[in-house]
């Protein structure tokens, strides 16, 4: 007998024992649940994307969670048959031992073989991602936005469109946006919820981070990381409005109209 | 208890020995650090004039003066103290330290014993679970509704960064104090740890600790989470200090209790353990441990650098003066990641060694074990700035610090493998402590996968900061690190207070926490995916929904956990009287009649196989050892009589 | 069952030999957790110092102390270091007079290192507030001096232990983990001068205030 037909037949015979049938159903049934589970909450509980960026982080957590679904399953699978079918029913201290099964050389490596495997998968996901989302930046001229983050509002100032300063973020739609990110007094996180991107807001430090918003609409900027006493109240709108309107919007901040302007 | 009162009352300590420390206990030591800490109070704010009355320097001087009286006060300087002047402690005063012939006494006192030790430590540790869930509560019910207003924003930050801290100490301390201290130098057949005193020592600078840390309640709270980022810390109230001065206490606790349980275990066990003979749970302890001596060092030198910052204005963290809160995070997150796994491991690996048995068969894959434990020790240190994707501070590092946290997912994943490589075809007999390892095995998947999304960069990026988070580490830490540790505690409680469990009340107990912990962290993981930031006092009703079912899954905890109080309290007082083995199992803690005598063994035991030979019949004495009496045949009597006379 | 009790005696009282080798674990033990303090210490200054942020690391026009008071600090360190070395392997040969002469010396040295420990402490030509550089150098003096404190406590205790005759040359565990400890507080001397030799940021780009 050749060695694969060989690993074959023992592969066949342990496949017929009662206690590897039941468990195979349990974790076929188990995981199938888990995929429809993985394809449709995590990602519907984050919302619509607002952004490419977003849109893969979706779609990475739909991707980990169908990547999980069979590994917990097959933990779940054996410990729920073990309740099932091996339990000891009696109230006392079972009268026999199990059998002295002391470790199964080939299952460990099968293990370990698929465990890392499945994490070579997701570090090499995990890396095509970061590089997309950087790549998508490189081929234009990105707006940017600079961000100051105080106790505890945040404000906008538009560099390339003479300096207007705002406490609403205005993005054009479709267009690669560059943030350039500081704090005036503690730790802030700049977080644009709908669009998938956080960085910190340093004081004496400043961070960047990029997005092209792809979704007319108005969406949220919160605060990430504890600052005191309003954080809780740290937010900001983002309208992600057309180029023209945007080109619009930018017009009438430069140059406001006089009624408007402050009294002297 | 009730028992040990009796004896108390009957036989009166003898009067050898001891010295000084026969007139010291838990009363002079509160009576030395109020005294202490007024004396400081009044040279550093009166006589000095330092500052107002609560400044950040009054307070520190103020704090610091407390733990030093108080340890004065408990006698941990009289033994350094004696040996300089070389007058060395005698036999009876060891045994007096020891807690010989004292009753319920010693348990206040700077006993020695080990067994003593844990037990203490086991009530602080429920002490402080008690006031963190009691603010967990505080916390769940403000988050009841959007804008429920049952705490303002300033009481609200105060109490989530106490409760924070107060968790964090718990869950540090709840495997290797407890079960640490009492049940392993048994298990691996000694009569004491390697330092004794240092014992008592990690143990009352913890309580020690415990005071200040409450103290932050009444100086404005910890308003910063219990991470305490700077600058904001920097401007935060005195409640600062007093989490800087907690640390700083809590490091050196927890940095002696590494060195002597470390030493233990690597010096003390018995003739015959070799390392493949050691039980699973001492490697566990030795993991967590001795990650504890490199990474809380590093914790105490990040608050020790805040403290001169708040006290004495130091430009460490300030940008302003040449600081960088990412030095903070830094020094912060390498004590950080360790930490988790210096909870966790013990937890897991307890209930490891509680798999076999109660599915009576040996151990899957031993040395696998022990490579993963190794495995994950290794990586832990190298995966801090997992912490710090979004703080901007290397940018280009991120993809290598998700490669390392990736990579901890094969070890782990091993861990999962030895558990239920063990329970495959066993007799599984389903009492509390093995309920807890199927609820481990439920909890800690959910929270390692979760963990596998937070460790993908831009993943990360949007999950940072959010519920999502709190939800995956409370998946860990509570589902299964306490989870853990209350499997532990059903499993050892007859062998630590001689009396059984209460089935009953342990079941409803078990349930209510499991269900509702799962409960309460589903609804934290929706939320936090739909985008609710952490640490908020009130929050937009898109996330009502989630946040209403969270709240109520955590009053099922409350009850849960009260229940189990109850069951603990009770069955501690008037439980049925355990028989000195109930679980039938092999390990050595088991070989010791109950109650325990002082010195675990009169007589040594030579170890000659694993504890794990379930279903392999008894190991076959080598000739050489033949005139060994195997343990659990009838001691002689005579020899017993020897022993007690050559003590006393 | 997993063990036997053997047959004979009770023992209580354990090898000398066995104490001082597990004495020596723990003192290794918490000189490694010493030194990951004194570590992120080092860390802290590097750190600041290659950030620069707000080129405010060390500020124009600021003083700094003269690195060769950190070295004469380590040098003294080193030599006490070195004079109990000698003690100590005078009790190994059983002359009790070498160890206590040597530890003895060991410990005046010391004594004027903490003196002169003090004093750079005390006319620091900055304050702890001026510059993330007067902070971290500050701190690395006083964690300088806490060593000093301790190292003063214990060698105290060697000297007074030597002169009552507790050791011997079979007997001086004692005196060995407490070399040990001595030569790593000499070896973290050297570390903190050779850190604080480095002032000026080789950052100079920075700033962006």
């Amino acid at each position: 007998m050749t060695i694969p037909a060989q690993v074959g037949g023992r592969v066949r015979s342990w496949m017929n024992r009662p206690e590897m049938r039941g468990v195979f159903w349990i974790w076929a049934a188990m995981t199938a649940v888990l995929v429809v589970f993985s394809l449709y909450v995590p990602a519907r509980l984050m919302g619509p994307p607002a952004s490419p960026t977003m849109h893969a982080v979706e779609n990475t957590m739909t991707v980990f969670t169908v990547a999980a679904s069979p590994v917990a399953a097959a933990v779940w699978s054996v410990a729920l048959y073990s309740l099932l079918a091996w339990r000891h029913r009696g109230s006392g201290q079972p009268e026999t031992d199990g059998p002295p099964i002391r470790g199964n050389t080939p299952v460990t490596a099968l293990w370990l073989v698929l465990s890392s495997l499945l994490c070579v998968f997701l570090l090499i996901w995990g890396l095509a991602a970061m590089q997309s989302v950087t790549a998508a930046a490189a081929g234009r001229v990105p707006l940017q936005v600079n961000v100051v983050g105080q106790q505890w509002l945040w404000s906008f100032s538009y560099p390339g469109q003479g300096d207007i300063e705002t406490d609403q973020l205005y993005l054009p739609i479709d267009q690669p946006v560059v943030f350039h990110v500081t704090s005036k007094d503690v730790v802030h996180s700049f977080w644009v919820v709908q669009m998938g991107i956080k960085i910190d807001a340093n004081p004496g430090e400043t961070t960047v981070t990029n997005v092209t918003p792809n979704k007319l609409g108005t969406f949220v900027v919160r605060c990430a990381e504890l600052c005191g006493l309003l954080h809780a109240d740290m937010e900001a709108a983002v309208h992600v409005v057309s180029a023209d309107d945007f080109a619009a919007w930018a017009r009438g901040r430069r140059s406001p109209p006089v009624e408007s302007s402050p009294p002297k | 208890m009730s028992e040990a009162m009796v004896e108390f009352a009957a036989a009166p300590p003898s009067t050898g020995g001891g010295g000084l420390l026969r007139r010291l206990n838990l009363l002079t030591a509160v009576a030395g650090g109020v005294l202490f800490a007024a004396i400081g109070w009044y040279i550093s704010h009166r006589i000095m004039q330092l500052g107002d009355f609560g400044s950040d320097r009054v307070v520190t001087i103020t704090l610091i003066c407390w733990a030093l009286g108080f340890m004065v006060g408990i006698g941990a300087f009289a033994g350094p103290l004696r040996w300089l002047l070389g007058r060395d402690q005698e036999h009876e005063d060891e045994m007096f330290l020891a807690g010989k012939d004292q009753g319920i006494g010693r348990y206040f006192r700077f006993t020695t014993d080990h067994k003593v030790v844990g037990i203490q430590y086991l009530v602080v540790t429920m002490v402080l679970f008690a006031v963190g869930g009691t603010l967990a509560m505080t916390i769940r019910t403000n988050l009841i509704t959007p804008n429920s207003g049952f705490l303002g924003p300033q009481t609200y930050n105060a109490v989530v960064g106490i409760h924070g801290l107060v968790m964090i100490i718990a869950t540090i301390v709840m495997v290797t104090g407890p079960f640490g201290n009492f049940i392993m130098p048994i298990m691996i057949g000694a009569r004491d740890m390697a330092f004794p005193r240092l014992n008592a020592l990690s143990l009352w600078l913890l309580v020690a600790a415990v005071p200040i840390l409450l103290s932050a309640a009444f100086l404005g709270g910890i308003p910063t989470g219990w991470t305490g980022y700077a600058p904001l810390a920097d401007q935060a109230p005195p409640g600062m200090d007093a989490y800087t001065m907690t640390i700083i206490v809590f490091a050196m606790s927890s940095a002696i209790a590494g060195v002597n349980i470390t030493t233990t275990a690597l010096t003390m066990r018995a003739r015959g353990m070799t390392w493949s003979r050691t039980p699973i749970f001492v490697y566990g302890v030795v993991a967590s441990v001795g990650l504890a001596i490199p990474a809380f060092p590093m914790f105490m030198s990040a608050e020790v650098l805040l403290g001169m910052d708040r006290s004495f204005g130091a430009q460490f963290y300030v940008a302003a003066g040449g600081g960088s809160p990412w030095l903070y995070t830094n020094l912060f997150w390498l004590m950080g990641h360790p930490e988790v796994y210096v909870i966790v491991l013990p937890a897991v690996i307890a209930l490891m060694e509680i798999t076999p048995v109660f599915t009576r068969k040996p151990l899957f894959g031993f040395n696998v074990a022990v490579l993963s434990i190794v495995g994950i020790v290794g990586l832990s240190v190298m995966v801090w700035a997992h912490h710090m994707f979004t703080t901007g501070w290397a940018p280009d590092l991120n993809g290598s610090f998700m490669l390392t946290t990736e990579l901890i997912s094969i070890p782990t994943g091993l861990l999962f493998l030895v558990i239920i490589g063990t329970i495959w075809r066993g007799r599984v007999w389903t009492t509390l402590p093995m309920m807890a390892v199927y609820a481990m095995l439920w909890n800690f998947i959910i929270g390692g996968v979760t963990g596998i999304y937070l460790s993908d960069v831009p993943a990360d990026y949007a999950l940072h900061g959010s519920m999502f988070v709190t939800a995956h580490f409370h998946y860990t830490l509570m589902g299964a690190g306490l989870t853990g540790a209350i499997g532990a505690l059903f499993y050892w409680f007859p062998k630590m207070t001689g009396r059984m469990i209460n089935k009953r009340a342990g079941l409803v107990s078990f349930w209510l926490v499991q269900i509702g912990f799962n409960v309460t962290f589903m609804g934290m993981f929706a939320v936090g995916l739909a985008g609710q930031p952490r640490r908020v006092v009130h929050y937009d009703h898109l996330f009502a929904v989630g946040n209403f079912v969270s709240t109520m899954g955590a009053y099922c905890i409350g009850v849960g956990m009260l229940i189990l109080l109850y069951a603990v309290v009770s069955s501690w007082r008037h439980g049925a009287v355990a028989p000195a083995n109930p679980w039938g199992a092999k390990t050595l803690e088991w070989a010791v009649p109950n109650p325990i005598p002082l010195e675990n063994f009169e007589v040594l035991p030579v170890v000659i196989s694993d504890p794990y030979g379930y279903g392999e019949g008894d190991p076959v004495l080598p000739p050489t050892q033949r005139e060994l009496v195997p343990v659990g045949a009838p001691r002689d009597p005579v020899a017993e009589d020897d022993t007690e006379t050559s003590q006393s | 069952m997993t063990a036997v009790i053997p047959a004979g005696p009770a023992r209580h009282v354990e090898d000398l030999d066995a104490v001082g080798r597990r004495w020596r674990l723990g003192v290794v033990l918490f000189i490694f957790a010493d030194a990951a303090f004194v570590a992120s210490l080092v860390f802290t200054y590097f750190y600041l110092r290659g950030l620069n942020t707000d080129s405010g690391w060390f500020p124009d026009g600021a003083a700094s102390t003269p690195i060769w008071i950190g070295w004469t600090i380590a040098a003294g360190t080193v030599l006490s270091a070195a004079a109990y070395r000698w003690g100590h392997s005078g009790i190994r040969a059983g002359k009790e007079e070498r160890l206590v002469l040597g530890a003895g010396l060991a410990v005046l040295v010391v004594l004027v290192v903490v003196v002169g420990q003090l004093i750079q402490l005390a006319t620091f030509p900055f304050g702890v507030a001026d510059s993330s550089y007067g902070s971290t150098t500050y701190v690395l003096g006083a964690a300088n001096m806490f060593h000093l404190l301790i190292t003063l406590f214990v060698g105290l205790g060697i000297v007074n232990r030597g002169r009552l005759h507790k050791f011997s040359s079979t007997n001086n565990w004692q005196v060995q983990i407490i070399g040990l400890w001595w030569t790593w507080v000499a070896a973290a001397a050297v570390l903190s001068a050779f850190t604080t030799s480095f002032v000026a940021s080789p950052n100079l780009l920075v700033g962006n205030g």
